[in-house]
């Protein structure tokens, strides 16, 4: 399977280079963008379909018994496969899911996707090698290059692709897996919308061992002519506390509550002074 | 003293007189664009003064008691008044010891601070006011101006003024406290230095209420001409367990223990008595 998956790579990375000697341009890309469908009832890897099960994701048996237990346990209150109240990070390709808006600076070697509140992700564009001594990460490590299509001096297109991961990592919040092996290629196209340059399009194929072939989602982001920023801190924002195998809520007010009708307090036999 | 915020505005307003680019003309940026580290100093916020009380920071009395009892406190093995173990940020001013590296990259507009252990810290130079419509936050809003003192066409001084902050922040990690009201005023002068370009200078002014008076340090920043970049997520640290900003402990068999002798245990109001 790996090598299967090495070979779909190699074959997708055909590229046209820029011709030599001519100063290239990058095309508008430089602003905050915000995804349309973010916090309207979820946020759905493929926009085209409903969260969960709706998503109709192309997994191995195995990984859909997987996805099928988290949903379960998802609608008897649980968290799933979904980390997110552990403040992991979501990694690649969720990150892509934009829940808040990004922003893209361009350089030469680099371009930066600064999130609101995930680490930036860095695109080199230098033309390096994959690096050999790099940790695994939730973001893995991205190589790009930019794609003059219709040789006009303007770059119209950045290929991405993104190995070297780590996880446990889902594609949308209803815990639909990635692989445990975390052997995941993600491979971007980004580029503007032909007919609105205030749409930036992001064709993204995820080739995971957790699935039976690559899948392909065309993602949309707009540009924001107002940007805003807001610092969001997941462990400020996050309610959820975990004492041994029970879960608890901490009220605005700071006490523990409980998630549940009837659910015990935590045992506090080791404590010897009164309340507070 | 209701006039203590006003003081400070009055304060920050006089000292940011700052010398505007002659129009017409096209400014270029210093070579600020790379990763940059600390020199050394570690994490005490005067980089030339052990961490802790050698510090000698200019507080209120009421201050230097909270500073001493969050000394005390971390002697006894608790955490002070810093409060990072919890994954709240560090905020203004802190993050600039730089205890692990910074990227800066210069839009028009805006500049960015990229931190590896931080959110981005975004300084707007657009010349626009902070919206009224901010939401108070860990590092503040923050407006800069380039500055060009010799008239070259160069810019060489990016001055940053910070405002707008929530807490509960600390100086350093030995939790030298800000005062709670979060009124604190920051000031920066950035610049490279005259006989090293690869090193940058950051004087850092803190207006709050818990100093007699601004309280001045100069932070260096080394380049880094090979930038290596990891990835950080704060997780809580295994066996801690946070309720809002207490801290405890889990035993192994999963229950709830004090992190020191005599702490109180939590208050379980919303649990109905059995």
């Amino acid at each position: 399977m790996h090598k299967t998956t090495g070979l779909l790579v190699a074959s997708l990375i055909v590229a046209s280079a820029p011709t030599l000697g001519v100063e290239m341009k990058y095309p508008d890309f430089e602003a905050q963008w915000r995804n349309p469908t973010a916090g309207r009832g979820g946020n759905p890897w493929d926009t085209t379909k409903p969260m969960g099960l709706g998503q109709e994701p192309p997994l191995t048996p195995e990984y859909q018994a997987i996805f099928e237990a988290s949903v379960r346990e998802q609608k008897k209150g649980g968290q799933g496969n979904s980390r997110g109240s552990t403040c992991i990070l979501p990694g690649m390709p969720k990150v892509m899911n934009f829940s808040e808006p990004m922003e893209i600076i361009i350089r030469p070697h680099i371009t930066y996707f600064v999130p609101m509140r995930y680490p930036t992700r860095r695109i080199y564009t230098d033309g390096r090698a994959w690096p050999k001594d790099e940790p695994p990460s939730f973001g893995g490590t991205s190589i790009g290059s930019w794609i003059d299509l219709d040789a006009d001096g303007r770059y119209d297109v950045l290929e991405v692709e993104t190995r070297n991961f780590t996880g446990p990592r889902v594609f949308e919040s209803s815990g639909l897996p990635l692989h445990a092996d975390n052997q995941t290629v993600v491979k971007e196209r980004i580029y503007l919308d032909r007919n609105d340059k205030d749409v930036l399009h992001d064709e993204i194929t995820t080739i995971d061992n957790a699935l039976t072939r690559p899948w392909t989602v065309d993602r949309t982001y707009l540009r924001e002519p107002i940007p805003y920023w807001m610092e969001k801190n997941c462990y400020e924002a996050n309610q959820h506390v975990l004492i041994g195998a029970e879960e608890y809520f901490v009220s605005a007010d700071g006490k523990l509550m409980p998630v549940r009708n009837g659910q015990p307090p935590p045992d506090l036999s080791y404590f010897n002074a009164p309340p507070r | 003293m209701p006039a203590r915020p006003a003081l400070i505005a009055i304060a920050l307003s006089v000292a940011a007189v700052a010398q505007a680019p002659a129009p017409g003309r096209a400014q270029t940026y210093p070579d600020f664009e790379s990763q940059w580290r600390s020199a050394g100093g570690g994490d005490a916020w005067d980089p030339t003064r052990p961490a802790g009380l050698a510090q000698q920071a200019p507080l209120t009395p009421e201050y230097q008691a909270i500073f001493e009892a969050s000394l005390k406190d971390q002697a006894a093995g608790g955490r002070g008044n810093n409060y990072r173990g919890a994954c709240v940020l560090d905020g203004m001013p802190r993050i600039m010891s730089l205890t692990a590296p910074m990227e800066i990259l210069i839009q028009p507009g805006l500049t960015f601070l990229i931190f590896q252990q931080a959110f981005a810290r975004r300084i707007h130079t657009d010349g626009q006011p902070m919206p009224d419509t901010e939401p108070p936050s860990f590092q503040g809003y923050s407006t800069g101006r380039w500055i060009d003192e010799d008239g070259d066409g160069r810019y060489d001084l990016f001055e940053i003024e910070s405002r707008n902050f929530k807490g509960p922040r600390a100086m350093d990690s030995t939790g030298l406290p800000l005062h709670k009201d979060n009124a604190t005023a920051v000031r920066e002068r950035l610049y490279l230095d005259k006989d090293n370009k690869d090193r940058l200078h950051n004087e850092i002014t803190t207006f709050d209420h818990a100093f007699t008076r601004p309280w001045t340090v100069t932070k260096t920043y080394v380049r880094e001409r090979n930038p290596r970049w990891t990835e950080y997520n704060c997780q809580i640290a295994p066996g801690a367990v946070f309720i809002g900003l207490d801290e405890y402990r889990l035993s192994p068999n999963g229950r709830l223990k004090p992190l020191h002798e005599g702490q109180p245990p939590p208050d379980l109001s919303y649990f109905k008595q059995r």
